[in-house]
C-alpha cells in the first residue's frame, strides 16, 4: 500500500503506532497524536510497558497474542491525564505482527485518540449517574414518607375508634336526659314556675347541643372510615327541601327570617338516600339561618345543573359572608371561618366537613360563593334518577356502603 | 528489599467515591464535585509493607473502574490479570452493598485466586448512614476478607484499606 496513503488515513482516524519485538521491547514508532498518548521515539529500545501501564497485568494476554492464541487485546475508553485541567480517552489495541513469512515476529501497538467521543460519553454518564442517584434519594424520601404515613394511619385509625366510641356512649345517656326534661317540661308531673321551666329549658338546650356534636362526631369518624351505608332511591328533591324548611321554621321566626323556594317545572327525581339528603339540606337551611342577621332572607332554588345527569339545589343567605381567607379551608374538619365565631352562633365545625362528604359519596359535588357582608351562596349537586330506577320495583338493593 | 509490581480494580457502583478514594491515596487530596467516570483510569502509587516482618516494596497499578452498568461489557479485559479488587459501595445507599456480591462474583470469575476487601466509604456523613457492621461484615466475610469504613473526604482510613489489601497481595 502506498505509505503516504496509510499516513493520511492513520492522521485522519487518530491513530498511532508502536511496534515491538517478542519481547516487548519497542521496535519502531509513528507517533502523530498528542503529548500524554502518542508514542514517543524515545521509547524506541525499552519496553512497552514502561509507557503504557495499562498493560501491566496483561502480559499473559499479550504472550496469547505473540503463540497465536488470540488475535488482539483491547481496552477501550482508557482515560489519560493530559495535565490538571483535561483528560484524553483513547482505545488501546495489540494485534499481532508478522514477518515476511508469516511468523510472528512481534506486536503492534495501535493507540487511536477518541477524546471527542469520551466526552460525549462522559457527558451522557454525568447525567444519567446523577438522575440516578436523584432517583435514589426520591426512593429513598417515599420509602420514608410511606412509613410514616402508615404510621399516621393507623394513629388515626386509633383515634377515629376512639371518637367513636366515646361519642356513642355520650349518646345513650344524653337522649335519656333529654327525654326527662321534655317530659319534665310538658308538665306531666306538675306544673313548673317560671324560673323552673327556664333552667329546664337551658338544661335542654345544652343536652341538644351535645347531642348534635355527638352525631356530629360520630359520623365524621363513620366517614373517615368509609362506613357510611346510603340507601339510594328516587326521592322528590323539591319535597325533601319543603319539609326540611318546615321543620326549621322556629328557628327563622326567633329571627324573623323567610326561606323562599323556587323550583324549575318538571324536574325528575333525584338518586339519594332520603334521610342523609335531610341532614344536608338541614345542615346548610340552618347555617343560612345562623348567619343570617333578623330580618333577613334565604332563598333555595332546585333546577338542572348545567353538567348533564344532575340536578342542582342553590341555598342563598344575606348574612355575614365568609372571608376570603377563610373560603380555602370551609370544608375542613372543625373550622370555623372567623365571621361565624363573630355572630356568636355554635358549631363545631364538622357540619360542612360532614356534609361536603355526604354530597360527594351521593356522586354529587358542593361549592360556594361569597361575599362579605353580602351573603353566601351554596350549591349543590345530586344525579338524576333515571327511568329504569324510577321505576324499580325494589329500589332498596340499590343501597351501597361506601 | 524486593519489590513487586501489582494490578488491583475497584469495582462497584456509581458515585460510591472508587475515584475519590484513589485520588486520596495517590494525590492525598479531595474535590467535592462528583465528576463520572467513563471506561477506565490508571494510577500508580508504591508503598512499603511488611506483612510478615519483612519490608516489602509494592507498587501499586490502581485501576479505577466505571460504575455503571453500560461498562460492564467492556470491564472483561479490564479485569484480566488483577491480582487484587476493592469492592466499594456507599454507607448511605443499601443497593450499593446489595451489588457487591455480583460485582465481585464477575472478578473472581476471571481472577479466581485474587485477594479482595471491602471499603464502606463516606464515613463522615454520619447522619445519612444506612448501612450496619453487621451487613459490611457479612458481606466481607462471603469473601473471606475485612471490611473498612473510609471518608475519601476526611481520608479516614483510606491509606489503612489499600495497605491492608497491598499486604495481602505479597
Amino acid at each position: 500500500m502506498d505509505p503516504n496513503l496509510v499516513r493520511l488515513i492513520l492522521a485522519n482516524r487518530q491513530i498511532s503506532y508502536a511496534l515491538t519485538d517478542r519481547e516487548l521491547i519497542v521496535t519502531q514508532v509513528n507517533g502523530t497524536l498528542q503529548p500524554g498518548v502518542s508514542p514517543h521515539p524515545d521509547w524506541v529500545g525499552h519496553s512497552l510497558l514502561d509507557f503504557v501501564p495499562e498493560f501491566v497485568g496483561s502480559e499473559k494476554a499479550l504472550a496469547e497474542i505473540l503463540t497465536g492464541q488470540a488475535d488482539h487485546f483491547c481496552l477501550l475508553l482508557v482515560n489519560r491525564e493530559i495535565d490538571e485541567n483535561a483528560t484524553a480517552y483513547v482505545t488501546m489495541e495489540v494485534l499481532p505482527y508478522p514477518d515476511q513469512a508469516g511468523q510472528i515476529h512481534g506486536l503492534v501497538y495501535l493507540v487511536q485518540d477518541t477524546t471527542e467521543w469520551g466526552l460525549s460519553a462522559l457527558q451522557v454518564t454525568q447525567h444519567r449517574n446523577e438522575l440516578g442517584l436523584l432517583r435514589e434519594q426520591l426512593e429513598q424520601q417515599n420509602r420514608k414518607l410511606t412509613a410514616s404515613n402508615a404510621e399516621l394511619q393507623q394513629l388515626s385509625t386509633l383515634k377515629s375508634q376512639f371518637v367513636s366510641i366515646a361519642a356513642h356512649e355520650l349518646r345513650t345517656p344524653l337522649t335519656t336526659l333529654y327525654g326527662y326534661l321534655d317530659l319534665l317540661l310538658s308538665e306531666s308531673f306538675g306544673p313548673l314556675n317560671e324560673q323552673q321551666r327556664k333552667f329546664l329549658e337551658i338544661t335542654r338546650n345544652g343536652a341538644r347541643h351535645l347531642t348534635q356534636i355527638t352525631r356530629d362526631l360520630l359520623d365524621t369518624s363513620q366517614i373517615e372510615a368509609g362506613q357510611v351505608e346510603l340507601l339510594l332511591k328516587p326521592e322528590n328533591l323539591q319535597a325533601l327541601l319543603e319539609t326540611v324548611a318546615a321543620e326549621l321554621k322556629p328557628q327563622r321566626d326567633i329571627k324573623h327570617q323567610s326561606l323562599t323556594i323556587h323550583a324549575a317545572a318538571d324536574l325528575p327525581l333525584a338518586l339519594c338516600d332520603d334521610m342523609r339528603m335531610v341532614q344536608i339540606i338541614t345542615n346548610l337551611f340552618s347555617n343560612a339561618s345562623k348567619y343570617t342577621p333578623e330580618g333577613g332572607t334565604i332563598d333555595v332554588s332546585i333546577d338542572l345543573a348545567a353538567e348533564e345527569g344532575f340536578l342542582q339545589v342553590a341555598v342563598a343567605d344575606t348574612g355575614v359572608g365568609i372571608g376570603s381567607e377563610d373560603q380555602k379551608k370551609l370544608f375542613t374538619r372543625f373550622f370555623r371561618a372567623k365571621t361565624a365565631s363573630l355572630t356568636g352562633a355554635s358549631g363545631t365545625g364538622l357540619g360542612l366537613h360532614i356534609t361536603r362528604n355526604l354530597v360527594e359519596l351521593h356522586g354529587g359535588r358542593i361549592w360556594f360563593e361569597s361575599e362579605l357582608n353580602r351573603g353566601s351562596t351554596f350549591y349543590f349537586t345530586l344525579p338524576v334518577a333515571d327511568d329504569l330506577l324510577s321505576s324499580w320495583s325494589n329500589p332498596d338493593e340499590f343501597s351501597r356502603e361506601l | 528489599m524486593a519489590s513487586f509490581r501489582k494490578k488491583i480494580c475497584l469495582l462497584g457502583d456509581y458515585s460510591v467515591g472508587k475515584t475519590s478514594l484513589i485520588r486520596r491515596f495517590v494525590h492525598n487530596r479531595f474535590e467535592d464535585k462528583y465528576i463520572s467516570t467513563i471506561g477506565v483510569n490508571v494510577s500508580r502509587k508504591t508503598v512499603s509493607v511488611s506483612p510478615v516482618g519483612n519490608v516489602v516494596e509494592i507498587t501499586m497499578m490502581i485501576w479505577d473502574l466505571a460504575g455503571g452498568e453500560e461498562f460492564s461489557q467492556m470491564q472483561g479485559s479490564y479485569l484480566r490479570g488483577a491480582d487484587g479488587a476493592m469492592l466499594v459501595c456507599d454507607l448511605t445507599r443499601a443497593k450499593t452493598l446489595d451489588h457487591l456480591e455480583t460485582q465481585a462474583h464477575n472478578f473472581l470469575r476471571i481472577n479466581p485466586t485474587s485477594k479482595l476487601v471491602v471499603v464502606a466509604n463516606k464515613k463522615d456523613l454520619v447522619n445519612q448512614m444506612i448501612l450496619t457492621g453487621d451487613q459490611l461484615d457479612t458481606v466481607a466475610a462471603a469473601f473471606d476478607t475485612r471490611y473498612f469504613r473510609t471518608s475519601a473526604k476526611t481520608g479516614d482510613d483510606v491509606e489503612a484499606a489499600f495497605r491492608f489489601l497491598g499486604e495481602l497481595l505479597v
